[in-house]
C-alpha cells in the first residue's frame, strides 16, 4: 500500500480504541448504535449480558458460539469467513462454532492498519491477519486462565483444541461454553500486552491453510443471504432514480408529475439538492411499491440543461489525453529515476507507443441501492457499501446533518468490485426520505446504475523506451492520462506526492508502473485528464491502475523483445535481476512467471499455424503488497482477426495461504474479469452520456466465453497477500502477446476486437 | 387483487395484474431471495419456475400467471437441500451469491428433464444466467455433481421397488 494512506479519516489510527474489552461494547452508545427494533439485518447490538467479547471482533456466547464480526465489506471474497478463520485459528475453537456478522461505522470496526473502514487494493488479509491473530490469541489465553483457576492446575500444562480445553494429566476438561457460563473470565490486555504475545509460528497451524466451509455459502444457496435491496422496514416506501442523459453536471430545469399523479401509489418527486456534488440533475420518483415507483418515474417530464459535459464523447476524452501528453510540463512523476533524455541521446534504438483502454462499467450483479430511516435524531442507513468511512459522511452530507448522526448497516454486498467504494445511493435514499417523511428504499434500474457507474476511466498511455547496443532496455519514459479516480474522494491523504514534492497525484491511476524490472533511467508521469474527470467520474475498478498500467508495461516490453529478437520471457528474466530495491520482488516474479511458464508448457512444443502463447507478469496491486502473478495466454487467430482463448495458465505467489480453495476461486475469478475487461466489455460517451444501457450492450463475459483456467498458487510463507484483483491485470497483456505471437498482429487498445486484430495483421 | 400459487401455497397479492412477478415476490410476499439484476431479461437473476419451466419473473407480469404453479428459490426444496443446493455448497460455487438463486432454478429446470447433461448442454441451458464474478466453472461442476447425485438417487429407488 501507499503509506500514506493510513490516516484516511485525517486522525491517527488510535490503537487504544482496539485495547480489549471484557464485557462492554458500549463505546458506540453515543452515536446511536442502538439496537434497531425489528432490524432485519446482520447488525445486533453485541454486547449480551453472559457473553464472553475478548475484543470488539468476536464474542463468545454461553453456548460457545463465537460470533465475529467483520469491518470488511464482504462482496463474495469470504472475508469475513477469512477473518473468523484466522481468529478461530489462534482461539482453538471449532469451526461448526464460528458464526459471523457485519459491523456498523461504529469507529471501533476501523481497519487497524487504514484506520478506516474501506475495503479493496486486496488489503484486508495482509492488513488484517495481525490483529485478527491476536485478537483469537488473547481470547485463549482468557479462557485458558480461568480454566486454569476453575480446575486448580497450571495453566501451562493445558490445551486449547476444538471449543475445549483440557488438562492431560487429571483428564478434566472445560468447554469454552462452560468457561463462559462460569462467568469467571477476568483478564483484560492492553494493548502492550496485545502486541507481546507470542503468535503461533505457521508450522502449528491448525486452521490457516485449510480449505474450511465458507460460512456465508449456504445463505446464498436459498434466498435466506439479505444483500441491501432485501431490506424491509416497517412503513417503508420506494424510490426509483431517474438520472438525466448526462452522466455529470446536468441540473433539472423543470419537473411535471401531472402524469406521474395519476399512477396509483404514487407519492412524491423529490429533485435532489445534492451539496456533496456526487450526484447531478437527478430526481427520486417515490411511490408504495417499487412497481408504481417504476410506472411514476417513467410517467415524470422532466427537462434538463445539460451542463458543461453535454457535447462530450469518448473521441473527445482521448484527444485531450493525447493533447495534455504532448505538452513537456504535464502531470507529476510517479518514478524518476536516472536521466532519461540523456539515455535516450546515447541508446542504439529507441521505440515509441501507444496504448489506450476504454471506459469500463462495473456493474455489480445487484443495481445500487440504499435504505433510509430516521428515527430521532438518528439516520440509519442500509446497504451494501465498501467504503462506510466516506459513505456515512456523504449521507450526512445529503441530510445536513455531523457524520455523527449517521449509523451504517452493512449488508452483505451483490457485488462490489469497486463500485460500493462510492456513495452516490446515499444522497437519493436520504433527500427522498427526508421529503416523504417514511423510510425510503431507492433502487437503481440496470440503465441508471450503467449510465451512472463510476467507472474505470479511458486511459491514454504513451511509452518511449531506449535500447542498448545489446538490445537491453536503458530507458523508459511512462506517460499515463486518465481521470483520476482517488482525488474526486476529495481526501487529501489518498494522494501520493510526487517524487519531486511538486504536488499530490493519483497513485491509483499510476500503480504497477513502478515494476520490479531493473531500468536505470526511468521515468513514470501521471497526467490528469480534468476534461475526462469532470465528464466521467471515475472509481476504483477491480484491480484500479495496474489493469492499464501493465497493459501498456507488459506489451512494450513484448514490442522490445521481438523488435532485439529475444524470447519475451527470456527478455523479462534477464531485467528480474533483482538489483537494488527489487532485491527479493524481482526475484519472486521470476519464479512465479517460470511456474507458469512450465505449466503451460511455453516454448516446450511447436504449436498450430494461427495459435500462439503469449507471457505477462505483474507486481500487482502495488508494489508494498504485490502478489507475484504470472500468466500464459493460448490463442488462436482466424484470419478474420477472431480471437478464440484455449488457455489461461496463471500461477501466483501469495506467500501464505489462509484459505486455498478460496484463493483458487478469487484467481480464477479475477483472471475472467481479465479476459471480459480485455474482449468483451466496452463503455463510450457520446453526447456526455454514457451510450450503454443494460447487459445488451454492456456484455460481461458469460459461461459459453469462457475458457479453460489453469491457477497455480505459490505459498513460501512469506506473508500473506490479496488476490482478489492481481490476476485481472495480467491477462489482457498476456493474450495481446500471444495474439502476436499467433499471427504477428500487435493490438494495442482495449477492449481487443476482432475487427482490430484484422487491422494490425495488415500491418504486420 | 391476484391469487397466486406460490411454493404450493395460495396467496392473494395486493399489486395490479401488470405488476412484474419479480416484485410482487419480493414486495408483497417478502420473499427476497429471487434477485432483480437487469429488468429485460438479459441477466437470469430473477429466475423462477412457472408450472415447471424456468423464466425470468422480472419479464413476467402476474396475470400471465395465475392459476399457474410458481417455485421460487424459497420453495425449491424443504430444508434446502435439492440435490443441486447440496452440490452448491459442496463445490462452494458461490462469491458474492447474488445471482445464485437464479443459477440454481435456472439448473433445476434443466435437470428435472435432463438428469444426464452434456458440458454442452449444460452450457447452452445456463448461458443466458450473468455471473459478475464468473464462478461459472464451479456453476458447472455443481451441476453435474448434483445429475450425478440424482441419477445414484433414481437408480437406487428403482432398485428398492423392485
Amino acid at each position: 500500500m501507499n503509506t500514506h494512506v493510513k490516516n484516511a479519516t485525517g486522525e491517527p489510527a488510535d490503537l487504544s480504541r482496539r485495547s480489549f474489552l471484557v464485557g462492554s461494547a458500549a463505546a458506540g452508545l453515543a452515536l446511536g448504535y442502538s439496537a434497531v427494533p425489528g432490524l432485519l439485518g446482520n447488525d445486533h447490538a453485541l454486547a449480551a449480558t453472559g457473553n464472553f467479547d475478548p475484543s470488539v471482533w468476536y464474542s463468545i456466547a454461553p453456548d460457545g458460539i463465537v460470533t465475529v464480526t467483520c469491518g470488511k465489506a464482504d462482496m463474495g471474497q469470504h472475508i469475513a469467513s477469512t477473518m473468523a478463520q484466522i481468529i478461530s485459528e489462534e482461539l482453538g475453537s471449532s469451526w461448526k462454532d464460528m458464526r459471523v456478522q457485519l459491523a456498523s461505522n461504529d469507529p471501533k470496526y476501523n481497519d487497524p492498519v487504514l484506520g478506516a473502514q474501506i475495503t479493496g487494493g486486496s488489503w484486508s488479509t495482509m492488513m488484517n491477519f495481525d490483529a485478527m491473530s491476536r485478537a483469537g490469541a488473547a481470547g485463549r489465553i482468557a479462557l485458558t486462565e480461568a480454566a486454569a483457576a476453575a480446575m486448580g492446575v497450571p495453566a501451562g500444562e493445558l490445551v486449547v483444541r476444538e471449543s475445549t480445553i483440557s488438562h492431560p494429566k487429571s483428564k478434566k476438561s472445560m468447554t469454552f461454553a462452560e468457561i463462559v457460563k462460569s462467568g469467571k473470565i477476568t483478564k483484560t490486555f492492553t494493548p502492550d500486552e496485545l502486541k507481546a504475545i507470542a503468535l503461533k509460528p505457521a508450522d502449528q497451524y491448525t486452521m490457516i491453510g485449510v480449505s474450511v466451509p465458507q460460512l456465508d455459502i449456504p445463505s446464498k444457496t436459498n434466498g435466506t443471504a439479505k444483500y441491501g435491496i432485501d431490506v424491509m422496514l416497517p412503513g417503508m416506501v420506494y424510490g426509483r432514480v431517474v438520472t438525466p442523459p448526462v452522466r455529470f453536471g446536468a441540473t433539472v430545469k423543470s419537473v411535471d408529475d401531472s402524469e406521474a399523479k395519476k399512477v396509483k401509489g404514487f407519492i412524491k418527486a423529490v429533485t435532489l439538492d445534492d451539496k456533496t456534488a456526487t450526484t447531478t440533475g437527478w430526481v427520486v420518483a417515490v411511490a408504495d411499491t417499487y412497481a408504481n415507483a417504476r410506472k411514476a418515474a417513467d410517467a415524470l417530464k422532466i427537462t434538463y440543461d445539460g451542463g458543461p459535459n453535454a457535447k462530450l464523447s469518448s473521441e473527445s476524452l482521448l484527444t485531450e489525453a493525447k493533447r495534455l501528453q504532448a505538452l513537456d510540463d504535464s502531470g507529476l512523476f510517479f518514478v524518476k529515476q536516472g536521466d532519461t533524455a540523456a539515455a535516450f541521446g546515447t541508446a542504439a534504438k529507441v521505440m515509441e507507443a501507444e496504448y489506450t483502454t476504454n471506459i469500463n462499467i462495473h456493474a455489480p450483479l445487484e443495481p445500487m441501492n440504499a435504505t433510509a430511516q430516521l428515527q430521532g435524531d438518528i439516520w440509519h442507513m442500509y446497504s451494501g457499501n465498501q467504503f462506510a468511512t466516506r459513505s456515512g459522511a456523504i449521507a450526512a452530507g445529503a441530510a445536513g446533518v455531523d457524520p455523527k448522526f449517521v449509523v451504517m448497516h452493512q449488508m452483505w454486498l451483490g457485488g462490489g468490485f469497486g463500485r460500493r467504494l462510492d456513495a452516490d445511493m446515499m444522497v437519493p435514499a436520504v433527500q427522498a426520505a427526508k421529503a416523504v417523511g417514511k423510510p425510503v428504499k431507492v433502487i437503481y434500474s440496470r440503465e441508471n446504475d450503467m449510465t451512472m457507474d463510476f467507472s474505470r476511466p479511458l486511459t491514454f498511455q504513451k511509452v518511449k523506451a531506449g535500447l542498448d547496443g545489446d538490445g537491453k532496455l536503458i530507458a523508459l519514459n511512462h506517460d499515463v492520462v486518465s481521470a483520476w479516480p482517488t482525488k474526486r474522494w476529495g481526501i487529501p491523504d489518498f494522494l501520493t506526492p510526487s517524487v519531486d514534492k511538486k504536488g499530490g497525484l493519483d497513485g491509483f491511476t499510476v500503480n504497477g508502473a513502478d515494476f520490479f524490472y531493473t531500468v536505470p533511467n526511468h521515468n513514470v508521469r501521471a497526467i490528469l485528464n480534468e476534461m475526462a474527470h469532470n465528464a466521467t467520474p471515475s472509481g476504483q475498478l477491480r484491480s484500479v491502475a495496474p489493469g492499464w498500467t501493465f497493459w501498456a508495461v507488459e506489451s512494450m516490453v513484448d514490442e522490445l523483445a521481438h523488435a532485439v529478437g529475444k524470447d519475451p520471457a527470456q527478455y523479462r528474466i534477464d531485467m528480474l535481476d533483482g538489483a537494488g530495491a527489487n532485491a527479493g520482488g524481482a526475484q519472486r516474479l521470476r519464479n512465479t512467471l517460470l511456474a507458469a511458464m512450465g505449466m503451460a508448457g511455453y516454448g516446450t512444443k511447436q504449436l498450430p499455424k494461427g495459435e500462439g502463447m503469449g507471457v505477462a507478469c505483474v507486481s500487482s496491486q502495488e508494489r508494498a503488497t504485490a502478489s507475484w502473478t504470472a500468466c500464459v495466454a493460448h490463442v488462436a487467430v482466424a484470419p478474420s482477426g477472431e480471437v478464440k482463448v484455449k488457455k489461461l495458465t496463471v500461477a501466483t505467489d501469495v506467500g501464505t495461504q489462509v484459505h486455498p480453495d478460496n484463493i483458487r476461486a478469487q484467481v480464477e475469478g479475477a483472471a475472467l474479469w481479465g479476459l471480459s475487461l480485455a474482449m468483451y466489455e466496452k463503455a463510450t460517451l457520446k453526447d456526455g452520456g454514457i451510450e450503454q444501457t443494460n447487459f445488451d450492450s454492456y456484455t460481461p463475459l458469460r459461461m459459453s466465453q469462457m475458457p479453460e483456467v489453469a491457477v497455480n498458487v505459490i505459498a513460501n510463507g512469506e506473508k500473506a497477500t490479496g488476490v482478489g484483483e492481481p490476476a485481472v491485470t495480467v491477462i489482457a497483456p498476456a493474450l495481446g502477446n500471444a495474439i502476436f505471437n499467433a499471427c504477428g498482429a500487435r493490438v494495442r487498445a482495449l477492449p481487443i476486437t476482432a475487427e482490430s486484430v484484422k487491422a494490425a495483421m495488415s500491418k504486420a | 387483487m391476484p391469487n397466486l400459487n406460490i411454493n404450493g401455497r395460495s396467496m392473494s397479492v395486493d399489486a395490479a395484474n401488470d405488476t412484474p412477478l419479480l416484485w410482487a415476490i419480493r414486495e408483497q410476499l417478502q420473499m427476497t431471495g429471487t434477485k432483480f439484476g437487469c429488468g429485460a431479461g438479459l441477466c437470469g437473476a430473477c429466475t423462477v419456475h412457472v408450472n415447471g419451466e424456468a423464466v425470468r419473473s422480472c419479464q413476467t407480469a402476474l396475470s400471465d400467471v395465475v392459476g399457474k404453479k410458481i417455485t421460487t428459490i424459497e420453495g425449491l426444496s424443504a430444508k434446502g437441500d435439492h440435490p443441486l443446493q447440496k452440490a452448491w455448497i459442496a463445490e462452494q460455487v458461490p462469491q458474492c451469491g447474488y445471482c445464485q438463486s437464479g443459477q440454481i432454478m435456472q439448473a433445476a429446470a434443466l435437470l428435472s428433464k435432463n438428469s444426464n447433461p452434456t458440458k454442452e448442454e449444460v452450457v447452452e441451458h445456463m448461458d443466458g444466467n450473468l455471473c459478475r464474478c464468473m464462478t461459472y466453472s464451479r456453476i458447472q461442476k455443481a451441476i453435474m455433481r448434483a445429475a450425478s447425485e440424482m441419477r445414484t438417487a433414481s437408480t437406487a429407488t428403482e432398485r428398492r421397488a423392485t
